[in-house]
């Protein structure tokens, strides 16, 4: 079986059980070096963007010249660009070749095709995807353009390796961590011991809160937690080991190049080490909002005067291995007691007797700047995923606001051709409405469905895909946080905003104006 | 060949409250409420309503229209024959979209109007094949006026379903196969029946119209109607409407797999907001290129698009083919529901 194979196997049947047996036959069988591939691509480690959307689009345009409007009307339909040129442009009556090893020779063409003139590009692909079948097509530029998903999660994949090859799954999940490298070694590498420097370096599996229910909160032993504050920015791993120090986020990233300053302030600290902790936008004294972390990520090059404009720290909470030694075995009282003769930013510790303490703490959370608190077992050791009983966190309620739909746009995916993505906006000084948000989610499927029909009953214009509604349904949003902002016409961005519910019971005139938006500004600490 | 100076005289055919109309004939066509004298294209239920006083269709199709409708006063017309009402001549041609399905032809001696109904070009062993028409105006359907519908061929289809239907049948699941109960499920059912000796089992809407296929000498692949008694995982494929999805009528099968063969399944995000695990392109209406085709061959120098992505057909006649193309609205089709 090839990946082509695989994804029939996976995109057709809706059972985990039958995905997983699909995973651990191909794991099996394949070509070692088709799997190892395979394996990055279904866990999110593939190399991204070989092929931009916006080159996918030039294709496109290319071989839609004389109608670029009816190629926007497919795309529209279809709700994803490389299947919308998948289906365009393969050949109907190709049978999908679904066993030789191709994934090898994909990229290679790939990493060619990245390489040529955008007009030269567009004819040679145009070319390759006329010789595939619509699968083929269709994952071939889903593998070239990033973003690929198949309804696997990244650990059924490490479930599926783990079993091919008969060895513990938190053990694959742990020899997986770190850079992957794809080759024909990959399966042999995961079942040879590992060396203690090797330990030293890798990062290793994040353990992740749970949210803590009311029943939790009432049956919780305040004096058996530590609680701390809920900081809002990247989740990272600090890996020091005699000759490197490296940030590997939750994300699975290697992101150490976007924050030379964390870097540099960590040279003093012991090692061999790994810590856990957050980076945070700003300084300990003065945090900045979460938004300007966002512009070192996506920044190519870290200039001196991006790093004076846009300061980073590392904030640590937990310490995984210190001096060769796993501290994860040991209880979290332990870990901190270590952690705090080491001289880094750390988040400070509550040791609570009552939950009202808890509860005054969360309060507090948003005038720092955090987004809530979290409570701690005292006695957990520091295990892998989202263990249950070890972490919960604890949130601040949202803001919220009462929105007016005013743009719809179909959604992609399983919301392909369902108007799912509005802008929803607030009223000005002036009684106009202007947008505020975009929001993908928060209704249920049978609510969807009936504001699809409504949608398309009440298109006043129609811009390609998105659709101008009469401004008459109201929504209620909830979101993190906010922020001034000169890139938005109503002056102000919202994070997360998502819709809480349908307030069908209010009209238009009831939804909130933008004064209740820069009154929020000003009541919680302008980040 | 007829005159093209006198299309815009005299519409031929109009809309009414009650449907398309043809004044000088009074008849309508595939009427939406009780008139006296509808023609009707075929017997779906967007198409052929029960009420009127009397019905013409093309001969064949009486059959599926009298089960549809009840009993009714129903006149058919064999291919290509031709009637007058009024001072127009009327006649039914093959349409290609189920058995007894037809374009109706309307000609005043003025100028000649066609109604495609629903139609499609590719070969399908259930009824005769649609025949170009030539006309002044065509009142056509629109369904998968896009690019991205484009049919393949049956040959790989069948391939892919008998080796779909296999690998359940190893792995002890039922296969189920969902589809329209009128023309889709017969014609699947011919085209098992010409490619194996593989049986099937029905659910009863399919069984009805089956045996009003197989009296017009329609040939099926073996069949039964799955009755209560049929209880575990079947080897042979089950063939039921869309609607059983969910139903008690698919417990009796368990465990079950959910195919369908429809042309929506073209976008991968439809089929999975179905629920549906593996879709089938298969369809009983014209793709993008069968519907410029047949716009073409027509050499209609008007054309009317009733039902589908109407939008973008007139739009691309009127602007890259320089066809005059508008659309009429019409209570045919259904935006997004399940093929027919």
């Amino acid at each position: 079986m090839n990946f082509v194979g695989l994804f029939q196997a996976l995109d057709t049947s809706q059972s985990i059980n039958a995905k997983r047996d699909a995973l651990i036959e191909f794991i099996r069988h394949a070509d070692v070096l088709e799997s190892a591939i395979a394996v990055q691509a279904l866990t999110g480690r593939l190399e991204k963007k070989r092929l931009k959307p916006s080159l996918l689009k030039y294709t496109a345009n290319q071989a839609f010249v004389e109608t670029p409007w009816l190629f926007e009307e497919c795309y529209a339909t279809v709700g994803d660009l490389s299947e919308t040129l998948a289906i365009l442009f393969a050949n109907p009556q190709a049978k999908p070749q679904t066993n030789a090893p191709i994934l090898q020779q994909w990229i290679e063409h790939q990493t060619t095709l990245a390489g040529l003139k955008p007009e030269v590009l567009a004819d040679a692909l145009l070319a390759q995807l006329q010789e595939f079948s619509k699968d083929e097509a269709f994952l071939f530029l889903k593998l070239s353009s990033g973003g690929f998903r198949v309804g696997v999660s990244k650990g059924l994949v490490h479930e599926a390796i783990a079993r091919a090859i008969d060895m513990d799954r938190a053990v694959i999940e742990e020899r997986l961590m770190g850079p992957f490298v794809a080759d024909r070694k990959w399966l042999q590498r995961l079942q040879e011991p590992v060396t203690q420097n090797e330990l030293d370096a890798r990062p290793l599996p994040f353990l992740l809160a749970n949210p803590i229910t009311d029943e939790e909160i009432a049956a919780l032993n305040p004096q058996d937690t530590l609680v701390e504050y809920k900081w809002d920015g990247i989740r990272a791993q600090l890996i020091k080991t005699d000759q490197t120090i490296r940030l590997w986020s939750r994300g699975d990233q290697d992101i150490t190049e976007q924050f030379p300053d964390i870097v540099d302030s960590a040279i003093t600290l012991p090692s061999p080490m790994i810590l856990d902790g957050e980076i945070l936008a700003g300084t300990p004294g003065q945090l900045q909002s979460f938004n300007q972390l966002q512009t070192r990520l996506n920044r190519k090059r870290i200039t001196q005067s991006l790093l004076n404009t846009h300061p980073a720290f590392f904030k640590a909470y937990d310490l995984l291995r210190f001096q060769g030694e796993d501290m994860r075995d040991q209880p979290l009282a332990a870990r901190k007691a270590v952690l705090e003769t080491i001289t880094i930013q750390q988040s400070p510790v509550l040791c609570p007797q009552r939950v009202a303490e808890i509860a005054a703490m969360r309060e507090a959370a948003r005038d720092l700047g955090a987004e809530g608190v979290m409570i701690k077992d005292r006695q957990s050791t520091y295990g892998a995923g989202r263990k249950a009983g070890y972490w919960w966190k604890w949130k601040l309620d949202p803001m919220t606001a009462d929105c007016v739909l005013i743009y719809a746009q179909a959604g992609h995916g399983r919301r392909a051709n369902l108007h799912s993505d509005y802008t929803l906006a607030c009223w000005n000084d002036q009684d106009e409405l202007v947008p505020v948000a975009k929001a993908y989610s928060g209704l249920t499927d049978v609510e969807l469905k009936a504001m699809d029909q409504w949608i398309r009953k009440h298109t006043i214009q129609k811009f390609g895909p998105v659709r101008q509604v009469e401004p008459l349904q109201v929504f209620e949003i909830g979101f993190e946080g906010i922020a001034a902002s000169t890139r938005h016409k109503s002056g102000i961005a919202l994070r997360f905003p998502r819709i809480l519910r349908w307030r069908q019971d209010v009209g238009p005139k009831d939804a909130d104006g933008l004064a209740h938006f820069h009154a929020l500004m000003t009541n919680h600490h302008a980040l | 060949m007829v005159s093209k100076k006198s299309r815009h005289r005299d519409p031929l055919v109009i809309r009414t409250p009650e449907g398309l109309y043809c004044p000088k004939a009074q008849a309508h066509i595939d009427p939406w409420r009780s008139v006296d004298c509808a023609l009707i294209t075929h017997a779906h239920a967007d198409h052929a309503r029960a009420g009127s006083k009397d019905y013409h269709c093309a001969l064949g199709g009486e059959g599926l229209l009298k089960q549809r409708l009840g009993d009714q006063q129903i006149t058919p017309h064999a291919y290509g024959d031709s009637f007058t009402r009024g001072d127009v001549q009327i006649s039914f041609h093959p349409a290609g979209h189920v058995l007894g399905s037809a374009q109706i032809r309307l000609d005043d001696g003025d100028s000649v109007w066609v109604i495609t109904g629903d139609y499609k070009r590719d070969p399908d062993p259930t009824c005769k094949a649609f025949e170009p028409v030539p006309c002044d105006v065509l009142i056509t359907e629109a369904t998968f006026a896009l690019p991205i519908y484009r049919w393949p061929s049956m040959d790989q289809t069948m391939d892919q379903l008998f080796a779909w239907w296999d690998h359940h049948v190893r792995h002890q699941r039922t296969p189920v196969l969902l589809c329209y109960s009128l023309g889709k499920a017969q014609r699947m059912m011919a085209e098992i029946q010409r490619r194996s000796d593989r049986s099937v089992k029905v659910h009863g809407a399919v069984a009805t119209l089956n045996r009003l296929y197989e009296q017009q000498g329609i040939d099926l692949c073996p069949w039964e109607r799955a009755s209560e008694t049929n209880r575990g995982v079947s080897s042979d494929l089950v063939i039921a409407p869309p609607q059983v999805a969910g139903s008690s009528f698919l417990k009796r099968f368990h465990p079950t797999e959910l195919a369908m063969a429809s042309g929506w399944m073209q976008v991968r995000g439809v089929r999975r907001r179905a629920s549906i695990h593996q879709g089938f392109v298969v369809s009983d209406h014209a793709d993008w290129n069968g519907l410029i085709q047949t716009v073409q061959e027509s050499q209609a120098t008007q054309v009317y698009a009733t039902h589908g992505e109407t939008r973008v057909l007139t739009r691309y006649l009127n602007e890259h083919l320089d066809i005059a193309a508008d659309r009429l609205e019409t209570a045919f089709g259904i935006e997004e529901g399940v093929d027919q």
